[in-house]
């Protein structure tokens, strides 16, 4: 009985988080060496004609109240160490955004004597959108997906849980699809 | 059977849940109304509620270099100053929950707990960004809070009283504030002042110091700050509305009042664009804090001829 208790409640409020996770992504922006189109087509998002505002999405200055690192551009040898950082003074649960062809590949950049290479050699990244620069329609889509996927997230979070508590078993096997949790 | 009262005032009404929630709403009326005017469609209803939740559930990061103790206890206590505050106010019409003579002055005194505690929150931490923020906000706290006083303190003057609940009744449902417009306007603008909104949002300016005091602060610290902040604004404006509008008849009386001086705010926010922290300051001291000494004196002369 109790141990039924504990799974009704908890599944209640792992709905109730994925929910308000999905509903108030908070973004920070960082440019590790982008030729700043990718930056300019991000602002053109955040501005009133497309209102990101409308879905929650809100611009940050300080990693710390962000979920969302939407990344642009080659990483460099000096940025290197500072996007690292950002990442890690971002509290857990966060998210990568890679945005632009550099971001993915390392893109016209690419060999160059000062680059490191594409943002997943530095810090694992959730989202790719590709163009150069791409559209700020295609921005959103990316961001939505993002969204899409941590719905799904929270849904084999909720499978989990039920499985564990059933038998202690059965967990061992569903850890295979687990998806990467970081 | 006063103990089950005391404590249904505490967690309900009109303390606790009830001004939480409204709290949120407010925060999403202010939120839509700026939208609007800047020709957005704005946030939906429950952003602020999903924000908060968001943050409640979030990792949180205590830096290095920080008391430990002092990080996690003062959002705490900046919420419990703004939600004792409301104990003292005519929540939603009704006569307040705890009233004694000298009320009025508490209610000032715990509305500016929270902007002490920001302020502490960041001298508390060894990031540059929070150390100006904080030096900033209460540099504004010096400037704004003297002549806020003097503002709403010309009311009970006239009425004789420090009672929030004496000065509404020997009002009379009259509106005080075209007897007394120029302590109205230092009023509501001295709010604008005490939420960091806007005009005066030089202590949190994300162009220049990131997030201000609170950059340093993810997760539940930040989601109680917030929290406390849209207290504040349902307190701040009960209080300028009962003082100065006649008091507060009734629920729908209350959210009429309420809601017309928030869509006042909302302009002043669209309209002016952010003062430095030398220009905040100037303007309190050279003309609000004069102005409200000037009204004071008419009604203290008024007061000795009559």
């Amino acid at each position: 009985m109790q141990l039924n208790l504990d799974q009704v409640w908890g599944g209640a409020l792992d709905k109730l988080k994925t929910w308000a996770r999905v509903n108030s992504p908070w973004a920070i922006h960082y440019n590790s060496g982008s030729c700043n189109g990718c930056d300019i087509e991000i602002l053109a998002t955040l501005t009133p004609r497309y209102d990101l505002e409308r879905v929650g999405v809100k611009l940050q200055g300080s990693p710390r109240h962000a979920d969302i690192l939407i990344c642009t551009g080659p990483v460099t040898l000096q940025s290197r160490e500072r996007l690292k950082r950002i990442y890690e003074q971002m509290p857990e649960p966060k998210f990568v955004v890679a945005v632009g062809s550099c971001a993915i590949s390392g893109g016209a950049f690419q060999g160059c004597y000062n680059i490191v290479g594409h943002v997943d050699a530095v810090i694992p990244v959730d989202v790719y959108i590709p163009g150069c620069p791409p559209r700020p329609e295609a921005i959103i889509d990316g961001v939505v997906k993002l969204l899409e996927s941590l719905k799904e997230r929270g849904r084999v979070g909720e499978r989990e849980r039920a499985g564990r508590s059933a038998e202690p078993g059965a967990g061992d096997s569903e850890t295979e699809e687990k998806p990467q949790q970081r | 059977m006063t103990g089950i009262w005391s404590i249904i005032a505490l967690l309900f009404f009109p303390g606790g849940l009830f001004v939480l929630t409204c709290g949120l709403a407010y925060e999403w009326v202010d939120r839509k109304l700026i939208a609007r005017f800047q020709n957005r469609l704005g946030p939906r209803w429950f952003q602020p509620a999903a924000d908060v939740l968001k943050l409640l559930a979030k990792e949180e990061v205590v830096p290095a270099g920080v008391n430990p103790v002092l990080f996690k206890w003062l959002p705490v206590i900046a919420l419990a100053g703004a939600l004792t505050a409301a104990l003292y106010v005519p929540m939603a019409g009704l006569p307040p929950a705890f009233s004694f003579p000298g009320d009025l002055i508490v209610a000032l005194y715990l509305l500016s707990l929270l902007t002490l505690c920001t302020g502490l929150a960041g001298a508390n931490t060894l990031d540059r960004f929070s150390i100006v923020g904080a030096v900033r906000t209460l540099t504004q706290l010096f400037s704004y809070e003297a002549p806020f006083m003097l503002a709403l303190l010309s009311p009970a003057i006239v009425a004789g009283s420090w009672q929030t609940s004496e000065i509404i009744r020997s009002a009379g449902g009259q509106w005080i504030l075209l007897t007394q417009p120029i302590s109205f306007v230092i009023a509501l603008i001295g709010l604008m002042g005490k939420l960091e909104l806007p005009p005066f949002d030089a202590p949190e300016a994300e162009t220049e110091i990131v997030a201000g005091a609170l950059t340093e602060y993810s997760g539940r610290g930040y989601a109680l700050f917030r929290l406390g902040r849209g207290v504040e604004l349902v307190v701040g404006l009960t209080l300028v509305a009962a003082l100065y509008m006649g008091g507060l008849a009734g629920p729908l009386d209350f959210a009429l009042k309420t809601l017309g001086l928030l869509v006042v705010l909302a302009l002043f926010q669209t309209l002016f664009a952010r003062l430095r922290i030398d220009q905040t300051v100037g303007l309190w001291w050279r003309y609000g804090a004069l102005l409200a000494l000037a009204q004071m004196l008419v009604i203290v002369g008024a007061k000795v001829i009559a």
